[in-house]
């Protein structure tokens, strides 16, 4: 018998025949995929006749659902109670904190059952096949009924990712609100001598900007006081609902380009916000917001006018700025009234969840269970159900004014704003934060800052269409 | 022939052993290294071997689904002038690691030379300097910056005495040099720390004896403190260097809410971490993200190696003019 001593070599061979093994299954299973699905978009751009609304049979789902989620949102209690409510049925976290996870569970062909999502990711999400078709979960419930879901959950109804609003219904947001209200500090406008804005007449951006001029408060270079405050990180969003007073669109018809250099409607926004920043009227690169959000500025008593959400009346009323504060519509561009929300922070179903019945349990509970309940009650937002409206806080003088200007707002029925299928949440405004300080510190001209964006933009555009397209 | 076997009483003798002693400590020693080789094969090579595969691809970071090969497009966007922030952050990286680097050795080293002298509550001091390592970045970030603000900064308003409406951008127009003042601070106490390991590791008999020979402190300094020091100091550089590199999290705390899609640093600390992140997290180019994160392994392996190269010029070797 002859003996053979273990090698090194052997080992090597042995470690290597397994890299190997594991890499052809991989690429076998990503090439068979692959062939599967090529040309998502196209093939979903075929507008869908009629939802499906066949009820789903009766079940009782069993098992772990996996949510990538905001832990904050569902806490350890509410957890407890759910899993208690619902025997048979865990919830284990992925925290939204961990996008790199999300990633990687995607990539695993494993993805949350349920995923914490806003709603300009929809239509690149739609494109990729990434959620499920959820309208016969809601076909079936009674307790969440599609004739009760307020208009802001058409960002989640797509006939395909270039037509959001009608279809199938593919998740629906927590809470929303028309994002473009402002929020009025009356003591710092007292302060500078300036009346108070209406609150029954909407401004206009241009009168936005006089005001903010008007209440700054500086002391040699340092400013004390600031104007005007808006989230940069939706300029693209403010930028789309301006046009759609207009009946414009930021990107052309078939979203392969944004067109930033060629409507002059939009450089003139841009200007607008480029001059906001120039004048230091606003928080912007060169000089940022001292607490980092201007929410917080805002509450501390620094900020005179905030243009965030009826959602933001939950924290606008601190020690500092309590009994000083009103809410006033939001302004218009060229004085047509829309009020869209530009988030509308939701969930959806992973096309692949592993537990879609178990999933679905655990979203009709958070949106329309207890936890509903309890979110519409808090003031964090206008509830996602007609039948839950009645629930915003009506309480304090503050309350009271916001909700009388949040129906009026509500009146609008402001149809939602399409998002591009190939852009994430943040290239346009990631491209606008990173050009905008070249060019307040001189190193750009406004024209050459707005060519950069929309050149990157493109790229961006171009590489997603080639994903999805192939 | 079977019966004369059969006649032969039967021996009791130990079975015969199936591996010879040279096959046994092979196997043992390979049974023992076995957990590091595999953590090695899984966690290293394959993740690397993966990585350098999906950096020829497109892979958005979404969907497997709409993977497709692209070969060496990325690298191509990377290396040529398509995408110019590479170039750019790069070149930032590169700024900040020759400013922050040199300014963090020789301050903690210095701190270290302060702190290893006959001095009065001398482990006291050298608890507060140590202090800054053991706070939490994101408290420490949150510091820094009430004291760095243009506008509500305790640094300009401490300026403004003297010269009213003082508003310097420490964190924006400035934000390299205010970067530098908080990564030296944070890094400060583990660097001196290990300094300290090391002189206190040179030979009292050395000092004692140049002392002897009528060496000055700064002759002492010079020729012995130094040159005995130089291993510390090249590990240092090499962690340093390989740190700076890597560095992502502190342009984004200091100077953002934090770490997320719509946080953008100052153009001035614009570094390539950042970049490879805007790529992969906000514009789903994965593929392209490892493909930067890959050349970027390159480079760092190409200075390290530089660096270990320059060693024999100036590390001291307790081997150094053996035999001569």
């Amino acid at each position: 018998m002859s003996e053979k001593v273990i090698s090194r070599r052997d080992v090597l061979k042995l470690s290597g025949s397994l890299i190997a093994g594991t890499l052809l299954v991989g690429c076998t299973s990503e090439a068979t995929e692959e062939s599967q699905t090529s040309n998502l978009l196209e093939e979903t751009d075929a507008p869908v006749s009629s939802a499906d609304t066949t009820p789903l049979p009766p079940k009782k789902p069993q098992g772990k659902v996996v949510v990538f989620h905001d832990v904050k949102e569902i806490t350890e209690p509410q957890r407890a109670q759910f899993e208690s409510d619902y025997p048979g049925i865990t919830i284990e976290f992925v925290d939204r904190e961990e996008p790199a996870r999300l990633t990687a569970m995607l990539a695993a062909g494993t993805p949350p059952d349920l995923i914490r999502v806003q709603a300009p990711i929809i239509p690149g999400y739609l494109a990729r096949g990434i959620m499920k078709d959820m309208t016969p979960y809601f076909a079936a419930s009674t307790l969440l009924k599609i004739e009760d879901l307020m208009p802001a959950n058409n960002y989640y109804k797509a006939e395909s990712p270039t037509r959001i609003g009608t279809g199938k219904i593919y998740g629906m947001c927590k809470d929303f609100s028309p994002d473009f209200t402002i929020f009025v500090n009356k003591k710092i406008f007292e302060d500078a001598g300036v009346p108070v804005p209406s609150t029954t007449d909407s401004l206009t951006y241009a009168q936005v900007k006089e005001y903010a001029a008007n209440i700054i408060q500086r002391d040699g270079e340092r400013i004390v006081t600031w104007g005007y405050g808006y989230g940069d990180d939706w300029i693209d969003r403010i930028w789309m609902n301006c046009l759609a007073e207009l009946g414009q669109s930021l990107y052309t018809d078939d979203f392969s380009k944004i067109q930033l250099t060629s409507n002059e409607e939009v450089r003139k926004q841009a200007q607008f916000y480029f001059d906001l920043a120039k004048e230091n009227l606003v928080a912007n690169p060169l000089n940022p917001s001292p607490s980092g959000w201007t929410g917080d500025d805002f509450t501390a008593g620094m900020l005179g006018m905030m243009q965030y959400g009826f959602w933001f009346s939950a924290m606008a009323e601190s020690d500092t700025t309590r009994g000083q504060i009103v809410m006033i519509p939001a302004p218009t561009w060229a004085g047509k009234r829309r009020n869209p929300t530009m988030t509308a922070t939701g969930m959806v179903m992973a096309e692949e969840a592993a537990n879609p019945d178990a999933a679905w349990v655990l979203f009709e509970w958070y949106n329309g269970g207890a936890l509903a309940t309890e979110r519409a009650s808090s003031g964090w937002g206008v509830p996602a159900l007609k039948s839950m409206l009645d629930l915003i806080p009506n309480e304090s003088d503050f309350q009271k004014q916001c909700l009388e200007i949040l129906n009026g707002e509500l009146a609008l029925e402001t149809p939602p704003l399409q998002f591009n299928p190939y852009l994430g949440e943040m290239d346009v405004a990631n491209s606008w934060k990173t050009q905008l300080e070249q060019a307040l510190g001189g190193g750009l001209s406004f024209d050459e800052m707005l060519g950069n964006i929309e050149n990157e933009v493109n790229l961006t555009i171009s590489d997603n269409e080639a994903v999805i397209n192939g | 022939m079977d019966t004369a076997l059969k006649s032969l009483p039967k021996v009791k003798g130990r079975k015969r052993r199936i591996w010879t002693r040279s096959q046994r400590k092979t196997a043992d020693f390979y049974l023992f290294v076995s957990p590091w080789i595999l953590g090695f094969l899984l966690l290293i090579v394959v993740p690397l071997i993966v990585a350098i595969l999906a950096s020829l691809t497109n892979y958005d970071g979404l969907s497997l689904n709409t993977i497709r090969w692209v070969g060496f497009s990325n690298y191509e966007r990377a290396l040529t002038n398509i995408d110019v922030d590479v170039k750019f952050s790069f070149t930032r990286t590169v700024m900040w690691g020759l400013l922050n680097l040199p300014t963090w050795l020789a301050i903690s080293f210095g701190m270290a030379l302060i702190l290893n002298q006959n001095l009065k509550a001398r482990g006291l001091f050298r608890t507060i300097y140590y202090i800054p390592s053991i706070v939490p970045l994101v408290a420490a970030m949150t510091a820094w910056k009430v004291m760095l603000d243009k506008n509500v900064g305790w640094l300009n308003g401490f300026l403004s005495l003297f010269w009213p409406g003082t508003a310097i951008g420490w964190l924006s127009e400035h934000a390299l040099t205010g970067m530098t003042i908080v990564a030296v601070w944070t890094g400060l106490g583990t660097a001196m720390v290990i300094f300290l390991a090391g002189l206190q590791n040179i030979p009292d008999e050395l000092v004692e004896a140049a002392r002897i020979d009528g060496a000055n402190g700064l002759q002492i300094f010079r020729f012995i403190t130094l040159p005995l020091m130089t291993p510390v100091i090249f590990l240092q550089l090499i962690m340093g260097l390989i740190g700076v590199f890597q560095q992502l999290n502190l342009p984004l705390v200091l100077t953002q809410v934090g770490i997320s899609r719509g946080a953008v640093p100052p153009r001035q600390i614009y570094l390539f971490m950042y970049h490879v992140y805007r790529q992969m997290f906000v514009s789903n180019r994965w593929g392209y993200g490892i493909a930067l994160i890959l050349i970027m392994f390159v480079v760092v392996s190409i200075l390290t190696f530089i660096v270990f190269w320059t060693e024999k010029y100036w590390v001291y070797s307790d081997t150094q003019g053996e035999g001569d």
